[in-house]
């Protein structure tokens, strides 16, 4: 009697064991693909050093370059590569009459490597940084593509996306065109005061989780059968 | 079922450590500086983002943390704007010495500083870098 009631409770253990691991790993349930089957070439090349690039802007909004750019460079860091430091080097690529990094996408990428001594040159492009509003609620997204290209080859080497969409409507607010009222306008303040570069920030985390480590983290060389989402790219 | 709840609670251990990995670099209050500093130009923003960066290095200090890369080379940057060329010199070698890929760079930045004359403050914002007069 007694030993079957453990056997039970144990039972049930290896249940919700087996119940939390079916949860864990249905999130995951898109199509994964590991490091190295996904990019090769990086580990092939193993970039020690990374220069960003002014960010390529497809979005409406102007500002969006110049807070966009304030994000990437501390992430990066934690991948373990040596990143350039950005408010030095955009500097020198403007005083050099580079603004634009649309100006420097068929350029032959050796030019950085023989000027700031850079191993990989990171693109990135802002898709969208934008609020879409309904009737009554808004939506915030940041989406940004980046892509990493060795100053070897010019190859890519590395790309992903960060997409970050967040719904900026304040909580319910009761029934009634009060209710609406009051609704409409807890959405105009929240846009008004929509800050975008926190939602860059997550965006960027998002994309970088997918880059095979560089030589200063602790798992350099150690990470070829983590995976990830595979994302189809529109051609 | 002791053996479960062990099993489990090492289960658990692991998979949270994982999370807690060790702080590689405390980059304490930088990319808000930063952001502060675009989005409101001002001398003030300015000296919140230098402090910042001077905060960087005295916490990783502090706790065993390598200084994050480019960190150094920035304040440098920041104090040749200000003049100081012996503290931009001295950071840029510090930059240098704790990470070698950014040798070229600092080699030439190290070079604009001995070549520069004032920079003027007041364009500091346009026409810096590498204003390359001779020395007097």
């Amino acid at each position: 009697m007694n030993k079957s009631g453990i056997i039970n409770k144990n039972n049930y253990l290896l249940l919700i064991i087996v119940i939390l691991m079916g949860v864990s790993l249905s999130a995951c349930a898109p199509k994964m693909v590991t490091k190295a089957d996904k990019f090769p070439l990086l580990y092939e090349e193993s970039p020690a050093s990374i220069l960003i690039l002014p960010p390529m802007n497809e979005s409406t909004a102007a500002e969006a370059k110049d807070y966009y750019a304030t994000t990437i460079q501390e992430p990066l860091s934690f991948n373990g590569y040596y990143v350039f430091p950005y408010e030095i080097t955009t500097e020198i690529l403007k005083m050099e009459g580079i603004y634009d990094a649309e100006l420097m996408k068929d350029l032959p990428l050796q030019k950085f490597r023989e000027y700031f001594g850079t191993d990989a040159v990171l693109f990135t492009t802002i898709k969208k940084w934008n609020l879409s509003y309904m009737v009554l609620a808004a939506n915030l997204t940041v989406s940004v593509d980046c892509e990493l290209k060795s100053t070897k080859s010019n190859a890519t080497i590395w790309q992903y996306n960060g997409t970050v969409v967040v719904d900026l409507s304040g909580g319910s607010m009761g029934g009634g065109i009060a209710g609406l009222i009051v609704k409409a306008i807890v959405t105009a303040i929240s846009s008004a005061m929509a800050d975008y570069v926190p939602h860059a920030r997550t965006a960027n985390y998002m994309a970088l989780s997918t880059l095979p480590y560089g030589k200063y983290h602790s798992l350099y060389g150690k990470d070829r059968e983590q995976k990830f989402i595979e994302q189809t790219r529109p051609q | 079922m002791n053996y479960l709840k062990i099993g489990c609670i090492v289960a658990l251990a692991i998979f949270l450590s994982g999370c807690a990995a060790q702080r590689m670099y405390y980059w304490g209050d930088y990319s808000n500086t930063l952001y502060q500093s675009k989005k409101h130009p001002s001398d003030q923003s300015n000296l919140g983002h230098q402090q910042a960066l001077e905060n960087i290095i005295e916490e990783s200090g502090k706790n065993n943390l390598r200084i994050p890369p480019g960190v150094y080379a920035e304040l440098g940057y920041v104090y040749f704007r200000q003049n100081k060329k012996d503290l931009a010199i001295q950071n840029f070698k510090m930059e240098k010495q704790l990470y070698p890929e950014s040798t070229l760079l600092m080699d030439r930045l190290e070079n604009a500083v001995k070549l520069a004359d004032k920079p003027k403050p007041s364009e500091s914002n346009t026409s810096e870098v590498q204003p390359s007069k001779p020395d007097k």
